[in-house]
């Protein structure tokens, strides 16, 4: 009891006096997911978009699939970006294994799937009259489609950070493909698993304050724009 | 009157059913036409089609006396023709910004802009909602800021979708003076309605749909007092 309330003294101490190697983490963190992130979610939305307002075939089993693969864990996602870019694999020339572009390429294949079928969910339920009001009002296509975007913005925005709050926590894909390298790939949750295993809890207990506290805010965010989507529409 | 946009052998199906099958529609400048017909006779899908929002399944377009393919002709609707929803929707910003909408993609200066959505204020008489959150209005409001909005654009063709469904009489009212005074404008209007009598007066002509086909109607037998303009 006594080392782990020592271990939790020592943890606010890493977090309030600045730590470099911490904060590093956390920095590493935060700019990997928000890089990803902030890559896939146009991608998604588009394909979301066209999913919900085309008729094509292979239209359902694309939605199922990609319902389907909101569940895939990480390390498989994680095990397949590692064969993909290791030397013998048909992207190894870029050499890209143990990066932060490997660590981004792969989180941006664990949100897609999450991304699309939120949004899809919001453009699904948009009204239809948002479009045609755009298009008979003389809007352009892509100006009808940003109108769209922002009368579903709560929806999306909800879709935005549920992906954000799957790929900042995950482990297996990161530790694969980024190697948990010390201040470079070490992010917070690979950081975390190695420190609890060294038996080092209070870099761990720090860093999962960070997470914790990053989780509650999500959550939080997410609550409040799903409320005001209830609200105005 | 001459004809704004001819349509000829206009076929539409929904669900393995012939909905539309309509030889040949006119409409006139400065004109103003009821359409009647039961629930699912394909009035919205009828003035869908003539707004370019939705596609039959064959249709001959002549606009202006030139006889063109949908996919040009769709894009001259898009610059002619405004289709009002039977619940207009407004858009979640302002009411200023709500009736800006269509100047905003004409690359227009801003001051011009400004001053065009004051006027559209004024002629709607809806000064005092313009900081107002358009999702905010009652229906009558609504109503009023989006015909503001469609006249802003100078439509040539405005198609109203029971545009008096589940209003109250003072809102009727309301609405019948802004469509008149839209047909005072100029402005050619097809208006879908159930209750003829409502909108007699303002009327030129009355269509029915049956069975999918047009069909005109007298003027007089809704209490009118004008003659049947040939349509289709």
């Amino acid at each position: 009891m006594d080392s782990l309330s020592a271990a939790t003294a020592e943890s606010f101490r890493l977090l309030f006096s600045g730590d470099a190697a911490l904060w590093i983490i956390i920095f590493t963190s935060f700019s990997v997911s928000l890089r990803a992130i902030l890559i896939a979610a146009p991608f998604a939305f588009v394909t979301a978009f066209f999913m919900a307002h085309l008729r094509y075939p292979g239209r359902r089993a694309m939605i199922a699939g990609f319902s389907a693969l909101q569940s895939i864990p990480a390390v498989v996602v994680g095990l397949t970006v590692y064969l993909v870019l290791s030397r013998s694999g048909p992207l190894g020339d870029l050499q890209l294994l143990f990066t932060h572009s490997s660590m981004i390429i792969g989180q941006i294949l664990l949100s897609f799937p999450l991304l699309v079928a939120l949004s899809h969910a919001a453009f699904q339920a948009a009204d239809r009259r948002v479009w045609e009001t755009s298009i008979t009002l003389g809007a352009k296509p892509y100006r009808a489609f940003l109108t769209l975007i922002h009368e579903i913005r709560f929806g999306l925005i909800a879709a935005f950070i549920a992906g954000f709050g799957r790929i900042i926590a995950e482990v297996g894909c990161s530790m694969m493909v980024g190697g948990n390298i010390l201040g470079y790939t070490r992010n917070i949750p690979t950081a975390i698993a190695l420190e609890t295993t060294k038996g080092e809890f209070a870099q761990a207990i720090a860093l999962g304050m960070v997470l914790l506290s990053m989780a509650l805010l999500l959550n939080g965010m997410l609550s409040f724009f799903q409320g005001r989507g209830e609200m105005t529409a | 009157m001459s004809a704004i946009i001819h349509y000829s052998a206009m076929r539409k199906t929904v669900h393995q059913q012939l909905l539309l099958d309509i030889d040949t529609l006119e409409i006139h400048e400065r004109a103003c036409v009821a359409l009647s017909g039961r629930n699912g006779a394909g009035k919205s899908t009828l003035m869908r089609i003539i707004a370019g929002l939705e596609v039959p399944d064959s249709v001959t377009v002549t606009f202006d006396g030139q006889t063109m393919p949908w996919q040009r002709a769709v894009q001259r609707m898009r610059t002619h023709v405004i289709y009002l929803h039977q619940n207009p929707y407004l858009f979640d910003r302002s009411v200023t910004d709500n009736i800006a909408y269509g100047l905003r993609h004409q690359k227009l200066a801003m001051k011009e802009i400004s001053s065009k959505v004051a006027e559209a204020l004024d002629w709607a008489g809806i000064s005092h909602l313009q900081m107002r959150n358009a999702r905010e209005l009652s229906g009558g409001e609504r109503q009023q800021v989006a015909f503001a909005r469609a006249r802003i654009l100078r439509p040539r063709v405005l198609l109203l979708d029971e545009p008096m469904t589940n209003m109250d009489s003072e809102a009727r009212e309301q609405t019948c003076r802004m469509i008149k005074r839209l047909k005072d404008d100029g402005v050619s209007i097809l208006l879908a309605t159930h209750e003829f009598h409502t909108v007699a007066h303002l009327c030129d002509a009355h269509l029915s749909l049956e069975s999918g086909s047009l069909q005109p109607q007298s003027l007089e037998s809704a209490g009118g007092e004008r003659k049947i303009i040939p349509y289709g």
